[in-house]
């Protein structure tokens, strides 16, 4: 009994000696997430502005619904979208707009401090998307 | 003779151990329980119905958020379950059997790391705690760099997985399981000798073999009665058959018993992670069957075909003859299942989750009553319950 | 030596003196009150491979005056239901014990000032050991009326709690000193200091180690310390008898739990290991053989589960009684042959 006491002592004890944190100090040092991880979205810019097609297959891919899209064509008969949306307050984040965008003109980026004041703060218009 | 009075005491939803929102009324004489009802239902989100009002592959990110400590075995039961929906369960590739078992056992470890540093937080050992979610933590960080998100992971995909193992993932692996038995060691040079918590968990929250079958008892928590059965070997899903692993029982049913069974299914699971280690070998990751897995990026970038199979597919689904199937995994916690009904269209007609943490409860009030307060505590912690997936 | 200083031979330079003594203990027991909540969260942090506190000041060393300070601003709440008056009375009814008893702990030898001899010690009772006990017992009546007073069911289980574990353990550990006071032949703790001075191996923890490990065991039951902290068992009782407690109050019982912890580590030195005695000057001694005993304190919070309540009361009892009282008989016989 008294050996098992000494055994648990010596682990904490062990693990007392500097060298063993494991702390990331957070805002002082950020965190880098790994290549797939799946932040704030981002569309993909282009020499006319916005890749993207407005061919509506995120938005029909998106499980939350979370993707509003109007779309347009500009003089070359080139689809854009006017409005490009998409509320974070509803996405889940599940890549699956990635996964379907045939032009790949979404991406994930690894942006994942989201945090906002006002609930209009979390709509991400293209202007803010195309970052 | 005197008249007893008891006391009914609330415990939860607000409470720090009862593993999320779970609620117990229990009546007390003095400390010791006379009645344990659990209340549950705070946590239902209805994914259940909600599914059925999505193409079955949007409702995979559903299946995360059942039991959020083990998504990707959730994942698994689910995309296991509309392969045998839709008849293409032979298709999958040998790849992607490999990395779902790998993945799958993974997760097993994850969850049990997240099971013992909650119970023994519980029990008061609050260092084996933060030890146990620093492992995990390199469990998550595999995770991320595998499928993008440290705990809602959808990564697989009906007919494979949704991508290939990054750069120096086998290599990851290799290094956890590793160096997984020694994190065992420790866990138990904390934990296991220890005369104190000898004595909180033995003869504790106690359950028969035979009331362990009939309340339908599943996971390690039926395996530490004495009961062997698991899914792995006894229905064998996803080519677990060619694994050679021990199905770890007890024969006591107490809370140490299910607390060594578990550490011992741990050791087991870094076995089978080994093995997936040796077998993995090239090979495509989604099977050959366009009327189900999306085209690879660079057909839809480069060829029409592909771009008109992308669209067909993300826009109208597919959809599974009409018919239904039951599939069960042994999750983590125990027998996880999924009843399908199609009824030959793009949603599901009916998704019912067999969630093994809400059966396991019902355990819970024959195991308390008659025993202490603090027992509560431990016997809540050893059913290993998580409240996502209970009220779904 | 001069004559012993006292209230008859010079009033004015006495009660100076007095007052002086009881400042420095009270300063340096509230410092290091303070400071042990920083010690055991820097402590148990990096032993579970985190860092504690690091925010507030170089090493995060500003964090118990920021806790205070945070604690001071809050909104003090007082349930509707509860009992108003034992209900503040009894954050008090705990904190006051546990400061009183350091007074009777000598901090080392005697000064001369004045041309009189003072003892480094606020109190030289004749009855001190049973006045440390008392005072303990007296501990108790504050979580049992926070517990009783709150009104909550969970604050009431963690008052009874406390009351029987006091009462199990109180015996046990004043039965365990028996022995010691059987070897110095008094009941004043510097009588006491003094049956241990001379060498080191004149300390009792040498002559009487099962008295010095039962009340060693059945002191960090009695301050309801981990791995016997049941009255509080946050994951259990949600926070015992605290749990309806705040502002003030709350920063109040969180005082008087590391002032007991000083308070036993004291008591502990000065019975078993020899107090002030030891190669630096006297309070250095005394000094770092509290924050060894503290070390041990928060090492154990660390390493060790909670024990049951009935294992608690068992182990009181039927282990901790017998061998206290099986202490006492082997004692007086080795003194009597």
């Amino acid at each position: 009994m008294i050996k098992e006491f000494i055994q648990g002592l010596s682990i904490t004890a062990r693990h007392l000696l500097p060298g063993n944190s494991t702390t990331v100090e957070y805002p002082k040092v950020k965190y880098e997430p790994f290549e797939r991880f799946r932040g704030l979205h981002r569309l993909v810019p282009d020499h006319s502005g916005e890749k993207c097609v407005a061919c509506y297959l995120c938005a029909t891919a998106c499980p939350a619904k979370c993707i509003t899209i109007e779309a347009d064509e500009d003089e070359n008969g080139r689809k854009y979208p006017t409005v490009y949306q998409i509320d974070l307050l509803r996405c889940i984040f599940c890549g699956y707009c990635v996964e379907a965008c045939p032009v790949e003109a979404i991406e994930m980026t690894g942006e994942y401090e989201l945090a906002n004041l006002n609930r209009e703060d979390f709509c991400f218009t293209k202007e803010r998307l195309l970052k | 003779m005197a008249t007893k009075e008891t006391m009914t005491i609330n415990m939860g939803p607000q409470h720090p151990s009862t593993h999320g929102v779970l609620q117990l009324i229990l009546e007390l004489d003095g400390e010791t329980v006379v009645k344990a009802t659990p209340h549950i239902g705070f946590l239902h989100r209805g994914v259940e119905k909600l599914a059925e009002n999505r193409s079955y592959h949007k409702a995979l990110p559903l299946t995360d958020r059942l039991d959020y400590l083990a998504p990707m075995s959730n994942n698994l039961g689910y995309v296991l379950a509309v392969e045998k929906l839709l008849g293409i369960t032979h298709e999958i590739p040998q790849r992607a059997k490999v990395v779902r078992v790998m993945m799958a056992e993974l997760t097993r470890i994850k969850s049990h790391l997240v099971w013992l540093a909650t119970h023994a937080l519980d029990i008061g050992a609050m260092t084996v705690f933060i030890y146990c979610f620093r492992e995990r933590e390199l469990i998550m960080d595999m995770y991320e760099k595998l499928s993008g998100a440290r705990m809602t992971s959808n990564y697989f995909r009906v007919g494979g997985l949704s991508e290939d193992l990054p750069e120096g993932f086998e290599q990851d692996v290799k290094n956890f399981i590793d160096a997984m038995p020694g994190h065992l060691k420790t866990y138990e040079g904390l934990l296991t000798g220890n005369a104190i918590w000898q004595k909180r968990t033995q003869g504790v929250g106690y359950i028969s073999a035979e009331d362990a079958i009939d309340i339908g008892l599943t996971g390690p928590a039926l395996r530490a009665s004495g009961v062997d059965w698991d899914l792995r070997r006894d229905n064998p899903y996803t080519g677990y058959e060619e694994y050679d692993f021990e199905v770890v029982t007890r024969e006591r049913g107490d809370t140490f018993d299910r607390y060594t069974a578990r550490l011992d299914e741990m050791r087991e699971s870094c076995k089978i992670i080994q093995q997936c280690l040796d077998r993995l070998e090239d090979g495509p990751i989604l099977a050959d069957n366009p009327g189900v897995c999306l085209p690879p990026k660079e057909k839809v970038l480069n060829s029409i075909e592909g771009l008109i199979h992308q669209f067909k597919l993300v826009t109208d689904g597919f959809k599974p003859e009409p018919g239904e199937i039951y599939q069960g995994i042994e999750a983590p916690k125990g027998e996880l299942g999924y009843y399908m009904i199609s009824d030959g269209s793009a949603n599901p007609y009916r998704m019912k989750v067999r969630p093994p943490s809400f059966v396991n409860l019902q355990a819970l009030p024959q195991m308390v009553e008659g025993s202490l307060l603090a027992d509560v505590i431990a016997t809540i912690g050893t059913l290993d319950i998580v409240l996502g997936e209970i009220d779904r | 030596m001069p004559e012993m200083l006292s209230l008859s031979n010079d009033p004015i330079l006495f009660i100076a003196v007095m007052l002086a003594k009881i400042l420095a203990v009270f300063v340096v027991l509230l410092l290091i009150v303070a400071y042990a909540t920083y010690a055991e969260r820097k402590i148990i942090g990096h032993m579970q491979t985190r860092l504690g506190p690091t925010m507030t000041g170089p090493l995060g060393l500003l964090q118990p005056i920021a806790d205070g300070l945070k604690l001071f601003f809050k909104e003090d709440i007082i349930p509707a239901q509860a009992s108003k008056v034992a209900f503040i009375l009894a954050p008090m009814m705990i904190l006051v014990p546990a400061f009183i008893t350091v007074a009777v702990v000598p901090f080392g030898g005697d000064v001369v000032i004045g041309g009189y001899t003072v003892p480094l010690q606020i109190a030289d009772l004749d009855v001190g050991i049973l006045f440390i006990l008392a005072m303990e017992g007296l501990g108790v009546y504050g979580i049992v009326l926070a517990g009783w007073a709150s009104n909550n069911k969970y604050s009431l289980l963690g008052g009874i709690r406390s009351a029987a574990q006091v009462i199990s353990y109180e015996l046990a550990a004043g039965l365990s000193i028996v022995a010691v006071f059987m070897l110095a032949e008094t009941l004043s703790l510097r009588g006491i200091v003094e049956a241990q001075s001379g060498s080191m191996f004149n300390w009792f923890v040498f002559s009487q180690p099962l008295a010095f490990c039962v009340f060693f065991i059945t002191s960090v039951a009695e301050i309801n310390r981990v791995p016997f902290d049941l009255p509080e068992a946050e994951t259990e009782l949600v926070s015992g008898f605290c749990t309806e407690y705040s502002s003030m109050k709350y920063a109040l019982f969180f005082m008087a739990e590391y002032a007991n912890m000083v308070v036993v580590a004291a008591v502990i030195s000065t019975l078993f290991l020899g107090g002030p005695a030891g190669p630096f000057p006297g309070v250095i001694n005394l000094l770092l053989k509290i924050f060894f005993f503290m070390f041990v304190l928060i090492w154990m919070r660390a390493t060790f589960p909670r024990v049951r309540y009935d294992q608690l009361m068992f182990m009181g009892w039927k282990v901790f009684l017998p061998l206290a009282l099986l202490n006492i008989v082997i004692t007086g016989a080795v003194i009597v042959l």
